[in-house]
């Protein structure tokens, strides 16, 4: 009687430890599952940003044509060849007559109407063709130049109702087009749709990275290897750290403000200049790099340093050959993405002039300039819809380079933990 | 109680004259007086947390890595304190060489970790010098023969026997007097630690070896001398025979009998 009582409670035991059993699996899957979700719609936000980007952009990269046939050797263009090279060559080929000459061939071609909707900068591109290959001016060309904004508005179907008959005819004819614009990438700003490019922008946002770089990588390193290792632990440093970590959640308009009353006020002549710019950015991305340097440099295990200590390496000896060699995977980590972050920020930069109207790209850190996101925004005020493409196809562009620069990162990273 | 015992005929290596070590406001280590001669293995044996590592660690000053360690009394290395204000650690390091519990190679190249510190000392004017001394070390070490064809592999790809090897090469390639060694066996596997007692037995001599172990097998095997600690004081300071034969304490005696530790 006892024994088959004992056997019962132990079919009852056995049975509740099979339904635990079964529920601990169940929890478990359900786990995994939500996991998986996760993951799910992480990657569909990603696939439908990058769909509708491209979507919206890969036309940016095209533009409407407009194809005129020129005989500049019978034009009569007359430019010494020794101006060509000189700086004023551009002001030297409008005054020998060469929108004329492109006015004229236009309307041989296109009719007077057609003349008309050719954008008003178009002698630019060609001018620029002839500096570049002065033998351009003895020969007979088909040139392709930028339609008006009105006329490549009226080929889409949309726009002035008058100019779709002849967007229509032209067409016909193969004298307007939509074509590739490797030029996007090479031109500067323009108040026209159909010529404008982003070099101007991406050579203004190059030049701030590196004044960022130059300036938040070194100090923000530095700070962070002087509070972990030098600095007594005291209210002084706490406040210190309590500062940094402060400044790293400050708005980023705060900082443009601060460049404004500080960098602009200093030098005003550089306003809108990349070098105030990666000023400001830098005093943004400082605290990001001190505070993950801080955290890598932490990180590297009190085994590493005794062991150099141990051998009679001074201070400086342990933190630039083990301390830093260790932490740099981490410290690089931090400064892309500080960089990155950087890279992206507009708020600041419109504080101090970023936003200019900049027709060609900067000559150098002091020259005016615009980056890529205030290119954005500022193409995204415009309302005519080349613009909208243009935009699209420039935020492609500026997710290219954080793309680059993120892999970069992932590859140095690699390089540094691989020589350990 | 304090004992300390003047070592008869040789002169000391190294003297601690009253040690005291506080972290913070805890007591580490309690007026220890101790001569340690460079013909001897020294060992310091003791429960966990009597101060025998501490006071180790006072004799190249390591204990200064440590923000809130406070050392009084004297320790003089050839009869010169190095506690004075006037004393460069960096130079005292070179002279008086430390081997980790835990191996801890640097992430370099077995050939950059034993020539490091010759480098920052500047002991090696070419390569070819420097390429000796790093052979040297490695044959004194007992590596050589099996590190030679892999010299620019990771230190850390080895094995722990071999890491802890590599950094007693690492020790001795700057040519010290005095080697601190603070539990080296105590992360390795019996034929690894077989190893390094034949290495320690091979360096006497050589260097003054102060060798703090909690194995008293250890301690046996490898010690001429051996100090006995408890509770931050040294109990008993004397010949290894002695000590694990004929104790004065009781104290040690229930310690290597195994009645507490």
């Amino acid at each position: 009687m006892t024994e088959r009582a004992s056997t019962d409670a132990g079919a009852a035991d056995g049975d509740r430890a099979a339904r635990r059993l079964k529920a601990r699996y169940a929890a478990e899957r359900r786990f995994r599952a939500l996991g998986l979700a996760a993951i799910a719609c992480s990657v569909a936000a990603l696939l439908f940003l990058l769909v509708t980007m491209i979507g919206n952009g890969m036309s940016g990269f095209r533009r409407t044509e407009l194809r005129v046939p020129v005989d500049f050797a019978r034009a009569g263009l007359r430019v010494e060849p020794a101006r060509l090279g000189a700086i004023d060559a551009l002001p030297a080929l409008r005054q020998a007559g060469l929108s004329q000459v492109l006015g004229q061939a236009a309307a041989a071609s296109l009719g007077p109407d057609g003349a008309a909707e050719l954008d008003p900068d178009a002698w630019r591109e060609v001018a620029r063709a002839i500096i570049a290959d002065p033998g351009l001016l003895q020969r007979r060309v088909v040139l392709s130049l930028p339609a008006s904004d009105n006329l490549a508005a009226a080929q889409r179907g949309d726009g002035q109702r008058r100019l779709r008959p002849l967007a229509t005819r032209l067409a016909a004819q193969g004298k307007l087009v939509r074509a590739w614009d490797p030029g996007f990438l090479t031109r500067a700003d323009s108040t026209h749709a159909q010529s404008v490019g982003i070099w101007g922008a991406l050579k203004g946002s190059l030049l701030t990275m590196a004044v960022t770089m130059a300036l938040a990588f070194p100090i923000g390193v530095l700070a962070a290897v002087y509070l972990e290792e030098y600095a007594p632990r005291n209210r002084w440093t706490d406040l210190i750290e309590v500062s940094i970590s402060n400044l790293a959640a400050v708005p980023s308009i705060i900082f443009g403000l601060l460049g404004l009353a500080l960098f602009v006020g200093l030098f005003p002549s550089w306003r809108s200049a990349p070098l105030i710019g990666g000023m400001t950015l830098a005093l943004m991305t400082m605290p990001v790099i001190v505070i993950s340097a801080r955290a890598a440099i932490g990180a590297v295990p009190p085994s590493a340093r005794d062991a150099a200590l141990a051998i009679g390496a001074s201070r400086i000896q342990v933190v630039f050959h083990h301390v830093l060699p260790l932490a740099m995977p981490g410290i690089m980590t931090g400064t892309i993405i500080g960089m990155a972050r950087a890279l992206g920020e507009t708020a600041p930069l419109l504080m101090i002039g970023m936003r200019a109207f900049v027709a060609t790209p900067p000559a150098g850190l002091t020259a005016p300039a615009s980056v890529l996101p205030v290119q954005i925004f500022l193409w995204s005020d415009e309302i005519d819809r080349g613009f909208v493409e243009r935009t699209s196809a420039t935020i492609i562009v500026l997710l290219l380079f954080l793309l680059a620069m993120n892999g970069l990162a992932i590859h140095l990273r690699n390089r540094f933990e691989k020589r350990l | 109680m304090t004992t300390y015992h003047e070592l008869d005929p040789v002169e000391a290596k190294i003297a601690a004259r009253d040690v005291s070590v506080f972290y913070g406001d805890q007591q580490a280590l309690d007026r220890v007086s101790i001569d340690i001669g460079t013909e001897y293995v020294t060992a310091f044996i003791g429960p966990s947390g009597c101060g025998k590592s501490t006071l180790l660690r006072t004799f190249n000053r390591m204990n200064d890595t440590i923000a809130n360690a406070r050392v009084e009394g004297e320790v003089r290395l050839d009869g010169v304190d190095i506690y004075r204000s006037d004393l460069d650690v960096v130079q005292l390091r070179a002279r008086v060489g430390m081997v980790f519990q835990k191996p801890n190679p640097f992430p370099k190249s077995i050939y950059e970790n034993v020539a490091y510190g010759p480098r920052i000392h500047g002991l090696a004017v070419n390569r070819t010098e420097l390429d000796a001394i790093v052979e040297r070390s490695l044959r004194r070490a007992g590596l050589w023969d099996e590190v030679k064809d892999r010299l620019s592999d990771s230190g850390t790809a080895l094995s722990g026997g071999q890491q802890q090897r590599l950094c007693i090469a690492r020790a001795i390639a700057v040519d010290p007097e005095v080697i601190l060694m603070d539990e080296p066996c105590s992360a390795l596997d019996p034929i690894a630690t077989a190893r390094i007692e034949e290495l320690i037995g091979e360096l006497k001599g050589r260097y003054a070896i102060v060798i703090v172990t909690h194995s008293m097998q250890q301690a046996a095997r490898v010690s001429q001398r051996t100090a006995f600690f408890h509770l931050g004081r040294m109990v008993e300071y004397g010949k290894t025979s002695d000590i694990f034969t004929n104790p004065r304490e009781e104290r040690t005696k229930d310690y290597i009998t195994g009645r507490y530790g």
